[in-house]
């Protein structure tokens, strides 16, 4: 109930937000008789008419983690944030195992198998990538001592 | 199972060892668009032929990199590859409009640098085999009695290089009122001439390459090349100058390096370019594809960029395509 | 007859042991590259290309090698679908639907083998079809403007209440959330951005991809972190091994009727696949009398959108070989492919070049025929993945998804993008909102207002230029009729399956 409540009035003020942003937009110099700004207002009307929809007659609260559940997703999400910015500058290998390792971990917390599943798939599929498939996939940093 | 899982793997690794042994210093192509188009064609035909001609050791690796119309490809290599003496990145005339009307973020031409061109596709404005226009002084004709009457298609956005063919011998032909010109912007050249045989546009403006197929087939008519001289092999088509509007548009390709690598290694892909340029195996993909004959490399070729970027500027402001 | 003498011309030059070979290991690789989120059939060809320059292939060799991979990926996109509810990639999204819970029932060879089956019916009527009708289709793009396309699309939202979902609302606020996020990027008709944010990275809008791999598999990462796997296929008592031919018997007329839909679908050169699979599954949703089955586990839910895609990738060769219209992103790549080989698809292709055109239908009669040889009996391997454990797989699957994205763009921008809808979908999926119209959404919005735009710029502004042909009328009554039945057809049905249940 509360869920959808509280989301609903988020997607009303988005989608207003968003037919806000829409009006922002510069017309078009040319002959062009619909313009930039029509199809977004359309979309953002429809998602705030869904969203009003959802405040007046919300669905049954679905069923949410608890607080140990909600740190380690938490924790989860960071750690994919951290690859995502790690991949480039670390090379492959090193934030693949480390990545692997800890989500492997928040499914199955054992430190064991864990660790073994980050530094198998991250040597395994830097193997599978670089020469099954010929991405071009950098191992080590760019200046990596030797 | 597993057995077989692997040795099939292993036919892969085999397979893809060729690839990627001692890529470290295989050469990169940025194509800064979705493969399929004309800078992926670049990439991809010059990198072969490096290869096929003993220029490179390594087969040329191509790398996508869609995204701001190129922008994104061009800020990456200005900010992270700017020595990277191993790359190469596919340019045209899209590359020159877009750098003139300010449309990658406020970077310009000068931040990297142009290696050279070695083929254009002329520029082309066709209709349907039974359009009642039979020349470009009827098109003009036409839409100076009534702008509405005439829709034209083009593959690239309004105020793009199709766009801009077209307003340019429009204003040859002495009709200034532009914003009353109906121009819709489609997926690319291929797009546009089925809509134009559809019937629901009625002038197809594009490159050559575009067009070969169809005018074989005769679903279409050119009404006009936009190049100084009639193009060899399409004699049969009028240029736009010989019909009294003055007009030239060529979509160059060609390729820019980074602006941080030394004076050898420019001279180096230069020569490499020429070579390719010269090679029988560009002479057979330029007639493939319709692709006129056009080598400009080395040092003066910047400036050649330069001085077409500013003329596209002042016609983009002319025309009021930016303020 | 010409076209046996055709197409021995084409067998002629695309059956030798060696492209044999090379079609055997592109159906291979194209398998698992298609299983693998985020790599999808037309990174796939585009990451082989330069093999195929490196092996020193000749263009017939080249080409069956990449059709092989092209094909091979069209199938293997079903697996992950299936076994994860994880589409490999867009096409095979509408395979999730009935897959999943197949999966989920043990019965996870049961769709495997059906979904191949299916797969190996549409891709190959398609094939005979682009052989016999090629030059004649291709005058079906012309027949289709702006006003046609605008209806066309308009029918896929229409249908969208087809897709399992309880609440309309919410199934409509996620077509509008797509939609929305459509709108990011450059205006294809003016060439502004908009909603960027100034951001470069976003001036070429929100890969579908990205969208698809964060939506369904990080999401996905992230139920398991919650619940440690319980409730997932994994680890579930599988079914033996059988081929299901009561099944396959039962689904036959699904698969003629997803095949000529998903065909039609790839012949438009701005349809394509996704949208092939999709108006296969809501029309045989429509025409079954078990209706209620459909999303839970239902085997023609599986054969539908599987025979769709397939035909449609099928079709989508008739407008990229004819026209040199690619349809698809795939095709795209294809097209790359034959120019960079020198071959310039176009309206003369099959007079000029008759041993490309044939060579290329024989090597994909070929392609299909080792895929289905290939998949029934790799379905016994492919369903071992269940047996992987939970905290290894999902590793692995959320690896693959970086790699795959990272190789789209090489920013990591694309990554956080993808963390971003990874994190929506969980939520999303906790909240019953369904994913599936997102990702139309995201598909089709531009088409749609370009098409849209371009009608109006086109008529000078005249709505009625909308419903100017016969074609544009019978979409969109067909689109209104596709809207409305549901409403009426659950109220009929509603109290029969009440007392029932």
């Amino acid at each position: 109930m509360r869920t959808d409540r509280i989301f609903g009035l988020a997607v009303v003020l988005g989608a207003l937000a968003y037919i806000a942003s829409a009006f922002q937009l510069q017309t078009s110099f040319l002959s062009d008789p619909v313009g930039s700004r029509t199809f977004p207002i359309i979309v953002g009307s429809v998602a705030a008419v869904c969203g009003l929809v959802m405040v007046v007659s919300p669905d049954p609260e679905p069923d949410w983690p608890h607080g140990r559940t909600w740190a380690r997703l938490g924790i989860a999400v960071l750690v994919l944030v951290g690859y995502a910015y790690a991949l480039r500058p670390w090379g492959f290998v090193l934030p693949t195992a480390l990545a692997a390792g800890i989500i492997s971990y928040q499914i199955n917390p054992r430190p064991m198998a864990a660790a073994l599943t980050g530094i198998g798939l991250s040597v395994g599929l830097y193997l599978l990538f670089k020469y099954a498939l010929g991405l071009g996939l950098m191992a080590l940093p760019r200046d990596f001592p030797g | 199972m597993k057995a077989r899982l692997f040795k099939a793997l292993a036919t892969g690794v085999v397979l893809g060892l060729a690839t990627a042994s001692g890529a470290s210093a295989a050469t990169e192509c940025i194509a800064p668009a979705n493969p399929g188009g004309g800078w992926d064609f670049t990439c991809r035909q010059i990198g072969k032929i490096l290869f096929e001609i003993g220029q490179v050791d390594e087969p040329v690796q191509v790398t996508n990199m869609a995204g701001g119309g190129g922008g994104l490809a061009f800020s990456y290599v200005v900010n992270e590859r700017n020595d990277d003496e191993n790359l190469i990145v596919a340019a045209s005339q899209a590359t020159a409009t877009r750098l003139a009307q300010n449309a990658y973020g406020g970077m310009t031409s000068d931040q990297v640098r142009f290696v050279g061109a070695i083929g254009a596709d002329p520029g082309v404005l066709v209709v349907a085999a039974d359009s009642p226009l039979k020349s470009l002084k009827d098109m003009v004709e036409a839409v100076k009695a009534d702008p509405g009457s005439i829709t034209f298609a083009g593959g690239s956005a309004a105020g793009g290089f199709d766009h801009l063919k077209v307003l340019q011998v429009l204003k040859a032909g002495g009709f200034d009122d532009i914003r009353s010109v109906k121009y819709i912007g489609l997926d690319g050249g291929a797009d546009a001439i089925t809509q134009t045989i559809g019937g629901f546009t009625q002038v197809m403006t594009g490159d050559m390459s575009e067009i070969v197929g169809f005018l074989k087939s005769g679903d279409v008519r050119a009404l006009a090349v936009l190049t100084e001289e009639r193009v060899p092999g399409f004699e049969q088509i009028p240029t736009a100058r010989e019909q009294g509007y003055d007009v030239v548009a060529v979509n160059w390709r060609g390729l820019y390096v980074p602006k941080g690598i030394s004076d050898e290694a420019f001279q180096k892909w230069a020569d490499r370019l020429a070579n390719v340029a010269a090679s029988e195996q560009w002479k057979e993909a330029m007639a493939a594809n319709g692709l006129a004959p056009f080598t400009k490399v080395g040092g003066d070729f910047q400036e050649w960029v330069d001085g077409v970027i500013a003329a596209t500027e002042e016609l983009s402001r002319e025309i009021g395509v930016i303020q | 007859m010409e076209i046996f003498a055709n197409l021995a011309l084409g067998f002629s030059v695309a059956l030798t042991p060696f492209t044999l070979f090379l079609a055997v290991v592109g159906c291979f690789l194209g398998t698992i590259i298609g299983a693998m989120p985020g790599l999808g059939p037309s990174n796939g060809v585009a990451i082989l290309i330069p093999l195929a320059f490196t092996l020193g292939l000749d263009a017939t060799a080249a080409l069956v090698l990449m059709t092989s991979v092209y094909y091979g990926a069209m199938y293997g996109g079903r697996i992950s679908s299936i076994l994860l509810n994880i589409p490999g990639d867009e096409p095979a999204l509408m395979t999730t639907l009935d897959g999943y819970p197949m999966a989920r029932q043990g019965r996870a060879g049961d769709a495997l083998v059906i979904s191949g089956v299916a797969s190996f019916f549409g891709a190959f009527m398609a094939t005979i079809g682009l052989m016999l009708l090629a030059p004649m289709l291709a005058r079906v793009a012309y027949l289709f403007g702006p006003a046609e396309y605008f209806a066309l699309y308009l029918l896929a939202f229409c249908t969208l209440g087809g897709i399992a979902s309880n609440n309309q609302a919410k199934a409509a606020l996620a077509a509008a959330i797509g939609l929305g996020i459509s709108m990011i990027g450059l205006d294809n008709t003016t060439g502004m951005p908009r909603f960027t944010g100034g951001n470069l990275h976003l001036m070429d809008g929100v890969d579908f991809l990205v969208a698809i791999v964060g939506l369904f598999a990080v999401s996905e990462v992230f139920f398991f972190i919650e619940s440690h796997g319980r409730g997932s296929a994994i680890g579930v008592k599988l079914a033996r091994i059988t081929i299901p031919v009561k099944d396959i018997v039962n689904s036959g007329w699904t698969m003629v009727r997803a095949t000529l839909i998903g065909f039609f679908a790839g012949v438009l050169p701005g349809a394509g696949a996704s949208l092939g699979s999709f108006l296969a599954y809501t029309g045989e949703k429509a025409v079954a009398k078990d209706r209620d089955s459909f999303g839970k586990g239902n085997p023609r839910g599986v054969a539908a959108p599987e025979a769709g895609n397939n035909a449609a990738a099928g079709g989508a060769l008739v407008p990229m070989l004819t026209l040199g219209v690619p349809g698809s992103g795939t095709t795209a790549v294809l097209l790359a492919l034959l120019m960079t080989l020198n071959i310039t698809p176009g309206p003369t292709l099959f007079a000029d070049r008759p041993e490309v055109v044939w060579g290329l239908i024989a090597s994909l009669l070929i392609a299909n025929i080792v895929l289905l040889v290939m998949n029934v009996p790799l379905v016994k391997l492919f369903v071992r993945i269940l047996t992987v454990p939970g905290w290894v797989l999902l590793p692995m699957v959320t690896m693959i998804s970086f790699v795959g994205i990272y190789s789209l763009s090489g920013s990591y921008f694309d990554l956080l993008l993808m963390v971003a809808f990874g994190v929506m979908g969980y939520f999303f999926r906790k909240m019953d909102i369904p994913t599936v119209p997102i990702i139309l959404g995201i598909l089709l919005g531009n088409n749609m207002e370009d098409s849209l735009r371009r009608a109006m710029v086109i008529s000078g502004g005249d709505w009625t230029f909308l419903f100017s042909s016969g074609i544009a009328i019978g979409l969109w009554v067909a689109a209104i009729a596709g809207f409305v039945a549901p409403m009426f057809l659950r109220g009929l049905l509603r109290k029969p399956q009440a007392i029932t249940d």
